[in-house]
């Protein structure tokens, strides 16, 4: 017998009534959050000590290159980007920049767009699609991410996308961070060590 | 995979006579249990999502051969191979000709308890084929050429001393500062390159989702998507345990496993990996297998551990365990300590040579309180002290005394004339209200005092109030 159907057979028993799975997600326990004030709900939660992110505001996609300029000058880094090869992305205009569409590995920043924000948890929802990589996101020293306001849902149910699944799909809370020694926290174990959040308010 | 080099009570002293060791446990264990406290007094009603945590693994426990099939369809519907393996040798051996098919020099590895269960570091070195732990505690386990002492932080035995000059003997560039900031920028260093070069990258899995046949890991690092995203395989062994029917149940726990583990509201990396790369992709696997493993799983249903699979490896139960907090892990012998370690041990690794760990336990039930899925701890280490007691395991000067005190109990009379003997020879042991010195019972008084018994039996009082 295949160590499949030893298993299996092991495990015999009425398959699961859909009916019964669903009755266990009625009205979940979870983190209260405004629904009338999702922005600073979500701002509020994207501060806290665990997440640590910094973030910034513009009212279109066209101020994302100064937005993204403001920040980088900020930090002391040079205006060079790993850029997605997104038409959102692609069509503002980056004079000034260096870009590049394949992170290094010691890539110091790249840009992404959340599909969603979680006001819950202070999480950036994202998918991978051949216009979203992954890596340069795990990569980068400073992660910059671009977040339409009216994205942002109250809780994680919101996150996921409904029917075909993507080949990846990740909830982002914060900057890599390790309490490995000692316990103590420390930013930038292994991925990105700055998170800044772009929210574009635009209707 | 165990290490029962010595007896347990060999290993529970030499950790109790290692000053250091308590201090490194104490630091991480005494942070996550303050953490935890706050996360859960700031949740809305974490005793119902406790409920509801447990009623959503009950419910996949009782269908788990169900939820497996559907899971597999989804898994392969999506491009990944699924692969069953009902011992440890077995999966081992999947996972060993999957990377030789691949023709695989090295492995980049994102920490998984499954794969330390299954013993897969060792079965890729006799493979000859390079391993990278990732995680910075395992980075740091695999230099020191240790076993992981806690389940969420295997280094947790490590002093920030003892790393540091682990780091400055093995490190290419190391540190020279001497901050755990710079310690942990020594390894992100070390390991970049590593990770980047793997051939194929293996990881656990925290949950398994059936309708949709993803795997989801969650870190605080990012090792695990550095770890699987360049490789050209990736390998994902996970405990048939694993399974929750969707996604709005996965969101579930992982808000309480997040909270039960850190304190915080979601681990910073949670990702969920449906097959490999697509057409078009830039990054990603070219292929993905997912090995279920059961090693004593369906067992463990069938025999009256059910409610152990519920277990979301945390930790919680660790941290706030008495025990735990004054031996550390690796006296545990076992691939997982504290209280769900002394429960699962004598699955995997035989109650004959592990039945000792159901009696490192006061049975003070904190374990159960902090359970984010309400796991009966001490009633499962009782059951297997039952056990124990049943097959004779238990050592024969035990079986002898209590089998003369049965059978003095049995003889009221003889048993009365005996305690008030014990009685008035202890009320001669102590001078104040405390005895500082038993006679047989050494060890208990050398480092505690135990109060002197009342001047005579209850028989006695009794009898006496009676007669008035
Ligand atoms: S037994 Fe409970 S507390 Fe312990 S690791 Fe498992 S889920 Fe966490």
């Amino acid at each position: 017998m295949s160590a499949r159907d030893a298993i299996l057979s092991r495990l015999k028993g009425a398959a699961p009534d859909k009916a019964e799975a669903d009755a266990l997600l009625v009205a979940p326990e979870r983190p209260m959050v405004d629904e009338d004030a999702l922005e600073a709900e979500f701002l509020a939660r994207l501060a806290l000590p665990s997440v640590s992110a910094s973030h910034d505001a513009i009212d279109t996609i066209a101020d994302l290159p100064a937005a993204v300029a403001r920040y980088l000058d900020a930090q002391g880094e040079a205006r060079s980007l790993c850029l997605p090869p997104d038409p959102r992305l692609m069509a503002c205009d980056w004079r000034g920049f260096t870009l590049h569409d394949v992170a290094a590995p010691d890539e110091a920043a790249a840009l992404a767009i959340a599909r969603r924000g979680i006001a819950e948890s202070g999480s950036l929802v994202f998918e991978t699609s051949p216009q979203a990589p992954m890596l340069p996101n795990f990569l980068t020293l400073h992660h910059i991410v671009l977040l339409a306001v009216r994205d942002i849902a109250a809780h994680l149910e919101a996150a996921p996308l409904v029917g075909a699944q993507p080949r990846a799909h990740y909830w982002i809370t914060g900057v890599s961070g390790t309490t490995d020694i000692e316990g103590s926290y420390v930013r930038g174990a292994h991925g990105p060590r700055f998170l800044h959040v772009i929210l574009l308010r635009e209707q | 995979m165990s290490g029962f080099t010595a007896s347990f009570k060999d290993r529970a002293d030499a950790a109790l006579a290692d000053p250091i060791l308590k201090v490194a446990v104490e630091r991480t264990a005494g942070t996550a249990q303050a953490k935890r406290a706050v996360a859960v007094e700031a949740f809305p009603d974490f005793e119902a999502a406790r409920d509801r945590a447990a009623a959503i693994k009950d419910h996949v426990i009782a269908h788990l051969g169900a939820y497996l099939e559907e899971f597999e369809a989804n898994a392969i519907a999506a491009g990944a191979r699924v692969h069953w393996a009902s011992t440890t040798d077995e999966a081992c051996r999947i996972v060993i000709d999957i990377c030789k098919a691949a023709g695989a020099k090295s492995v980049a590895r994102s920490k998984s308890m499954l794969g330390e269960e299954i013993g897969l570091p060792h079965a890729l070195a006799e493979a000859g084929i390079g391993r990278v732990e990732t995680d910075l505690a395992e980075h740091i386990i695999q230099l020191a050429d240790e076993r992981p002492s806690h389940i969420i932080w295997p280094a947790m035995h490590k002093t920030r001393e003892q790393v540091s000059a682990l780091f400055k003997a093995k490190h290419r560039s190391p540190h020279q500062e001497e901050t755990i900031a710079a310690m942990a920028e020594s390894a992100r260093r070390e390991l970049r390159t590593q990770m980047l070069g793997a051939d194929v990258g293996i990881s656990g899995a925290n949950f398994l989702i059936a309708d949709t046949g993803a795997i989801c890991t969650v870190t605080n690092e990012g090792n695990a998507e550095l770890s699987l995203v360049p490789p050209r395989v990736h390998i994902v062994t996970a405990g048939i345990e694993k399974i929750v029917p969707s996604m709005p149940h996965a969101i579930h726990m992982l808000r309480m496993l997040a909270r039960s583990a850190t304190g915080a509201a979601l681990t910073q990396y949670t990702t969920f990996y449906t097959g490999p790369k697509r057409v078009g992709d830039r990054d990603g696997p070219e292929a993905m297998h997912i090995v279920l493993v059961d090693n004593g799983r369906t067992k463990m249903r069938e025999e009256g551990l059910a409610e152990m699979l519920r277990c979301i490896r945390c930790g919680a139960c660790m941290n706030h365990c008495v025990v735990f907090r004054q031996i550390g892990g690796h006296a545990y012998g076992g691939t997982y300590p504290g209280p769900m370690g002394a429960v699962l041990t004598p699955v995997f690794d035989g109650l004959k040579e592990s039945r000792e760990l159901a009696s490192a336990c006061t049975l003070n039930g904190k374990c159960q309180e902090v359970c984010p899925v309400r796991i009966p701890l001490p009633t499962l280490l009782k059951g297997w002290r039952e056990k124990s007691w049943r097959e004779g395991l238990e050592p024969r000067s035990m079986r002898w005394g209590l089998g003369v005190w049965a059978w003095v109990a049995r003889r009221p009379a003889l048993y009365r004339f005996g305690t008030g003997v014990a009685v008035r020879a202890m009320q001669m042991l102590g001078k104040t209200g405390w005895i500082n010195r038993l006679p047989l019972a050494g060890g208990w008084t050398q480092y505690r005092d135990m109060p002197k018994p009342a001047p005579q039996t209850f028989m006695n009082q009794y009898k006496k109030e009676r007669r008035r």
